[in-house]
């Protein structure tokens, strides 16, 4: 009988929308925002470390980040993608922070050792890098040489090398900056050209 | 090597290098701390209710404290009068009793 098959049909879609509809409200955005987190905290965390040199900042300002992003979620209007959005937010955090670190520098409460650009190489490696000594301080000595090339360049062309390693287009990054695309090019041309100089054996 | 390959490479040495319980255990920080905030914006939601109980609490203290605050003053007084009368007892005394 085609006519019992149809009514069993929409009988399973309702119960199956009911069940869409129970699970959303009871989770409603909690699994998503952990699905974001999972998806874009290592852009997110990359990007603060490569810019501050700091681990324990750079931990900081990607909850920052993504605490920023909740609170704001529903002004996110989706003009940019949501990867681009995470990281012109971190990218401003990271602004605040140096502006907080000149600031702290200058009334003299910030320590000396604070505002090294070097951070200890304890705070930035894996917790276990491969499980070998030799590998392990081939690591450690790779992650030194890849953040002081990287914190010996110029503001603004770290920002774009950091954003660029993210993945973000020229376009994009200038969106996330708030420069010209033609300036980002430029800046990437120097930047390239520094950290090859500095790196070019790992290349 | 060429240009793009050379990129590639000199970007993801760039990437942050951790470990898999890094990233779990900034995941659960992250979603803690997103509760965290949540909660004291949650309170404000009360903030109108407070106030109000606030309101009701001063306004029917204030009646309850009135009838209090009248009566001593009543008694003071009386008490007040009752000693402007012993003040004035030796006059008393002193007017004949016809005259009272």
């Amino acid at each position: 009988m085609p006519g019992l098959g149809v009514k069993n049909r929409v009988e399973e879609i309702i119960e199956m929308e009911k069940k869409e509809t129970r699970s959303a409200a009871e989770f409603p955005d909690e699994i998503s925002f952990s699905r974001v987190i999972e998806e874009h905290q290592r852009q997110v965390y990359a990007l603060a470390l490569r810019l501050t040199g700091n681990a324990a900042a750079a931990d900081d300002l990607t909850q920052e980040t993504f605490i920023s992003a909740w609170k704001h979620l529903k002004n996110f209007r989706g003009d940019s993608s949501l990867k681009t959005w995470l990281l012109r937010i971190a990218a401003n955090k990271v602004r605040s922070y140096w502006r907080w670190k000149k600031l702290r520098a200058w009334v003299g409460l910030g320590r000396r050792d604070e505002d090294g650009e070097e951070p200890a190489l304890e705070e930035i490696l894996p917790d276990a890098p491969s499980g070998r000594p030799e590998q392990a301080a081939l690591a450690a000595d790779l992650e030194r040489r890849v953040q002081a090339a990287i914190s010996a360049l110029p503001p603004r062309q770290r920002e774009v090398a950091a954003l660029k390693a993210q993945g973000l287009s020229g376009e994009e990054i200038a969106g996330v900056l708030g420069m010209a695309e033609g300036t980002v090019k430029a800046h990437w041309f120097e930047a390239r050209k520094k950290l090859e100089a500095s790196l070019g054996e790992y290349l | 090597m060429n240009d793009d390959e050379k990129d590639k490479k000199l970007l993801s040495l760039l990437a942050a290098p951790q470990s898999e319980a890094f990233w779990t255990r900034q995941k659960e920080a992250i979603i803690a701390a997103t509760r965290r905030k949540s909660g004291p914006a949650r309170a404000w939601l009360l903030v109108p209710a407070a106030g109000l109980a606030a309101l009701l609490v001063a306004v029917f203290g204030s009646q309850l404290q009135g009838p209090r605050s009248d009566a001593p003053q009543a008694v003071s007084t009386a008490f007040l009068e009752h000693l402007d009368l012993l003040d004035d007892m030796d006059v008393l005394e002193a007017i004949p009793e016809e005259e009272l």
